[in-house]
């Protein structure tokens, strides 16, 4: 029986997510203390039995059903997506929510985890040649056709962790360095030139560098390199063209102190948060930051503040510690388990919760344009929650089936 | 696996993307809570925990019979928290309090230089309309609420406008001057009681420290209010005056310029001290528009101007008692030296008038009848440098150091004045003449003329005139017994028996010139003066004090441009005497006025 258990549960990983989902319930109780706000907490605590529940179910899934219903449930989530932008009501300014009951689910959410099965089924075909321009097109459809979708509703942050889970993926399976080059240089370069000409033409350089190292054929390299040079160009276009609200957040990344009740208010008062926390924080209940309130919906987007205020950096180096390892262990597992599908389920997940956390804390200690993107396990919201355990479940199963070929 | 070497060189690339990035997040970890920590740690608490000061109720003021003269009213102000308040209001806030946009802007912005998160006071006293509207509209007006302030309220019908003084919001210069107590928008004591016992009266401000929450709004005490600093009152003043004797007193010189000055002569304490025209406090109380400050300050009859205490006019024939006590003393006269009076006096071809033919006239009746050319000639018989002597002996020429009030020290002329003024041997024993009469350059304010009846009263015991009698911890009941420093002019006991007699009979006896001062039943001494005035009819004066055997009241009375001081000053004394020594008026008002009309040939 021990040995049964053993071989068959990562129990590592379990409890790193069990522990991790504890202490955002904790977080959440003590960020709507004050808030009057409790609401959040009760569901949440329903959506982390629901959650946890789930991700013990996936573990159980048999290995060769996932694979076989990989293509139906991506396409039964891109038929919500469709739904939900034609019926879904409005949160915050985005349609992107079906009501059910009192408790809201999130296609986009769900997508998340569609999407990396369906990925991964894709890529682990032996007839796939990532080489071939059609089945590029193909592997980068699957993730680009949500893309497409949420950026209607219009959830940047969503749309944006899509992107993280394409790259490492199409890496992980192969794909040539001088596309992934091709995909990755234009975004950095766009991010860097509003930050300023100096900075996008350091990036610019760099890439020609880069490009003489690996050697590619000149012609491909002159393509890619003016290819950038024009994203770079066209950020600033664009930038003028941008919703107000989203020119805000990267003005408020650019300088956080320059409008500190605007855009950059969430980020000051959080690095407040953290930094007023100190070594061993304020005390459960005693972070004048949370608790009085002084950033809006904490819950969401900054809850890694309330554990850092309340229990200094003691707490949030556990928390960091904890994601860390669970990242790792995703990364070894992708490496050691038998099956090319395992292995890319395992890296997809891998890839999504890792761009949640570094874009999340990023964020919170104001290293970070502000995206609304939630930090896993510890923000409220129900179909991420249960996305996050399912996504670990599909972690746990891959384990579990790990000598599966 | 089907291609282990791309996954080893692949896991190898996730771990040292993910090492570098979760050792870049630990570092900023450490940096923002180890390094950083103090500094946040101080924004954060200034986030959240706000001092507010809870102003103490300023000290109450009653006057020696224990009434209560000086109180507060609650009053509404409508303030303003710079960091709350959103700017695109500031429309609609003008209209409510009818207030210039300007004003508002620029009380805003003198209060963001102290505290953006502290209140700031835009308009004080507001009407219970304007309270509404605030009060109504406050969901539309964040950062915009009311307090209850006090505000001074003066229940008798004693306004003593210059002795209590007005109070008002301390001025920038004023807050650099006066340290760290002081706030913006504080009220702060000004004149007269308010601003000379300000550090008695305002109390200590007491200090909550608050929670608030992200929008402001309070949530709690700190620390259940441990830490709080709990205010202490403003002591209590118990003055010297008498509310009754002054309020008489200012009904007495309404429509008239003057002053008048009665003092307890057994302390020094001040019962009465009027300057006509003045003011009503109540203007002072809340708002006090700009119209009334400009009114007030270009009003040639000097309002502000406080004639009790900064006047310089030569004191006429109150001034004559000087001559004589200093005569008597050095010896230069006894009681039986006598000059005949002929009407006139003539010094080389310069030729000074009285009044009235006297004829032979000793001290006491030349004061009591106010003959002038025995002080001509006594005067030249004295001569300066000793008569100087003795003006400074009471008191002239100098501040009398009362407690609360400006104060001029008026002329006291000497041989060096008239040295420096006309040159060595340029000026001649003319100038002196009028002297003797309490004319020519001769300067002193009815404080001073007060006190030199308080002397006369004493017989040579002279208490430096004060206002305040006790000061009334609220906290512990502790009184502070305030006194007078004593000093006193060492004269014979004959030569102010010689002086005072000449004063009871002055009042009392036909043929003096204080009859006008008289009251029944009390024996009244005094003598009146009329100051000629170059730039218009004569001021009367008049100094005294009664009862005649134990002085219980000195007073001095001015009456600016009116003529005789025994017309219109002496029955002014007489009736405040009156009613300091009965509390009340005994005399109906038809046996008033024959006295007044009645004394009009009597001359000076």
């Amino acid at each position: 029986m021990q040995n049964w258990f053993e071989d068959k549960i990562q129990l590592g990983i379990l409890l790193a997510t069990v522990v991790l989902v504890c202490l955002g319930i904790i977080a959440i109780y003590s960020a709507t203390y004050d808030a009057g706000a409790s609401a959040y907490f009760y569901k949440q605590i329903i959506w982390a039995c629901v959650g946890l529940f789930t991700m013990l179910v996936v573990i159980f899934i048999p290995f060769r059903t996932l694979q076989l219903i990989s293509y139906p449930l991506y396409g039964i989530s891109i038929f919500f997506l469709v739904a939900v932008l034609a019926l879904g009501k409005s949160i915050a300014g985005s349609t992107s929510w079906f009501g059910i009951g009192s408790l809201g689910l999130q296609p986009s959410e769900i997508t998340k985890v569609t999407s990396i099965l369906a990925l991964a089924s894709y890529l682990s075909d032996k007839r796939i040649n990532l080489h071939k321009f059609k089945n590029l097109a193909v592997a980068s459809g699957i993730i680009l056709l949500p893309v497409t979708l949420i950026l209607l509703q219009p959830d940047m942050g969503t749309a944006i962790i899509f992107i993280c889970l394409l790259v490492p993926i199409l890496f992980w399976a192969g794909a040539s360095h001088t596309l992934l080059i091709f995909l990755i240089a234009p975004a950095l370069t766009a991010i860097a030139a509003l930050f300023g000409t100096t900075l996008f033409l350091i990036t610019i350089i760099l890439l020609l560098l880069l490009l003489f190292v690996i050697k590619e054929n000149k012609f491909i390299s002159a393509i890619i390199f003016s290819f950038t040079v024009l994203v770079g160009i066209s950020v600033q276009f664009i930038y003028g063209r941008l919703a107000p609200y989203q020119q805000k957040r990267i003005d408020a990344f650019l300088d956080p102190a320059g409008d500190p009740l605007g855009a950059g208010y969430n980020v000051i008062q959080s690095k407040v948060a953290i930094g007023s926390g100190g070594i061993f924080g304020k005390g459960f209940l005693e972070g004048t930051q949370t608790q009085l309130n002084f950033i809006p919906a904490q819950w969401t987007d900054f809850i890694y503040c309330v554990p850092a205020e309340e229990f200094g950096f003691i707490g949030a180096f556990l928390i960091l510690i904890l994601f860390a390892y669970i990242l790792f262990k995703g990364v070894h597992l992708a490496s050691t388990v038998k099956s090319r599908y395992a292995s890319l389920v395992c890296i997809g997940v891998v890839s999504v919760l890792a761009s949640h956390i570094i874009i999340n804390i990023g964020m919170v200690m104001g290293m970070m344009p502000v995206i609304g993107v939630p930090l896993p396990f510890l923000s409220y919201g129900g179909s991420f929650l249960l996305s996050c355990t399912f996504m670990v479940g599909l972690l746990l199963n891959m384990y579990s089936n790990r000598k599966e070929y | 696996m089907n291609d282990n070497s791309i996954n080893q060189y692949g896991k190898n690339i996730f771990y040292v993307i993910f090492t570098v990035l979760f050792l870049i997040f630990a570092a900023r970890l450490i940096q923002l809570q180890f390094l950083f920590q103090e500094e946040y740690g101080v924004i954060s608490k200034e986030n959240s925990i706000r001092t507010v000061s809870i102003m103490p109720i300023r000290g109450y003021i009653y006057d020696r019979n224990g009434v209560l003269v000086v109180d507060n009213r609650p009053s509404y102000s409508i303030s303003v928290t710079p960091a709350e308040f959103d700017i695109k209001n500031i429309e609609f806030l003008s209209s409510i309090l009818f207030l210039d946009k300007q004003e508002i802007l620029d009380r805003i912005a003198r209060g963001k230089k102290y505290n953006r998160f502290a209140p700031t006071r835009v308009k004080r006293d507001v009407d219970f309309q304007t309270l509404a509207f605030v009060e109504e509209y406050a969901e539309r007006l964040p950062g915009v609420a009311y307090q209850i302030e006090s505000k001074r309220y003066y229940p008798t019908s004693a306004k003593a406008a210059h002795l209590f003084g007005y109070t008002k919001e301390i001025s920038d210069r004023q807050l650099i001057e006066k340290g760290s107590y002081y706030k913006q928008g504080d009220i702060i004591g000004a004149t007269g009681v308010e601003g000379g016992y300000e550090n008695f009266l305002r109390g200590e401000k007491g200090y909550q420290l608050i929670t608030v929450d992200a929008k402001g709004k309070i949530v709690g005490h700190f620390n259940d209010g441990k830490n709080d600093i709990p205010l202490v009152e403003g002591n209590e003043l118990e003055l010297t005056i008498d509310a009754g004797v002054q309020a008489l007193a200012e009904s007495l010189l309404t429509g008239k310029r003057g002053a008048v000055v009665a003092i307890d002569p057994s302390d020094g304490g001040i019962i009465a001290l009027v300057s006509k025209p003045d003011f009503d406090l109540d203007w002072f109380s809340g708002v006090t528009p700009t119209e009334i400050w400009k009114q007030l300050n270009t009003d040639d009859a000097r309002p502000l101007y406080n004639r009790a205490t900064l006047t310089s006019y030569p004191p006429g024939s109150t001034f004559k008692m000087l001559l004589a006590a200093a005569a008597l003393d050095k010896g230069i006269i006894n009681e039986n030296w006598r000059i005949n009076c002929t009407g006139s006096f003539k010094l080389g071809n310069k030729v000074f008038k009285d009044l009235h033919v006297h004829g032979s006239t000793n001290v006491v009746e030349a004061i009591q009848r106010s003959c002038n050319v025995f002080f001509y000639q006594l005067m030249l018989k004295t001569g300066l440098e000793t008569w100087t002597y003795y003006g400074k002996e009471f008191g002239f020429g100098s501040p009398t150091g009362i407690d609360i009030m400006e104060e001029n020290s008026g002329l006291l002329p000497s041989v060096e004045y008239y040295d420096s003024r006309y040159g060595k041997n340029k000026w001649t024993q003319g100038y002196l003449v009028s002297l003797g009469i309490g004319q020519g350059e001769l300067g002193v304010s009815p404080l001073q003329l007060a006190g030199y009846a308080m002397v006369l009263a004493n017989e040579g015991k002279y208490y430096q005139p004060r206002v305040v009698s006790n000061i009334k911890n609220k906290e512990n009941n502790n009184v502070l017994k305030i006194t007078s420093k004593m000093r006193e002019l060492k004269l014979a006991k004959s030569t102010w028996q010689l002086i005072r007699e000449g004063l009871y009979r002055a009042v009392n006896v036909p043929g003096g010139t204080g009859g006008a001062a008289k009251v029944p039943g009390i024996a009244v001494a005094g003598k009146t003066g009329t100051a000629q005035n170059p730039h218009g009819k004569d001021h009367a004066w008049f100094v005294g004090f009664a009862p005649y055997e134990n002085p219980k009241i000195a007073i001095c009375v001015l009456v600016e441009n009116s003529g005789y001081g025994g017309v219109f000053a002496a029955p002014i004394a007489g009736l405040c005497i009156e009613k300091y020594i009965y509390g009340e008026i005994i005399r109906n008002k038809i046996s008033q006025q024959p006295i007044i009309t009645d004394l009009k040939d009597i001359k000076d």
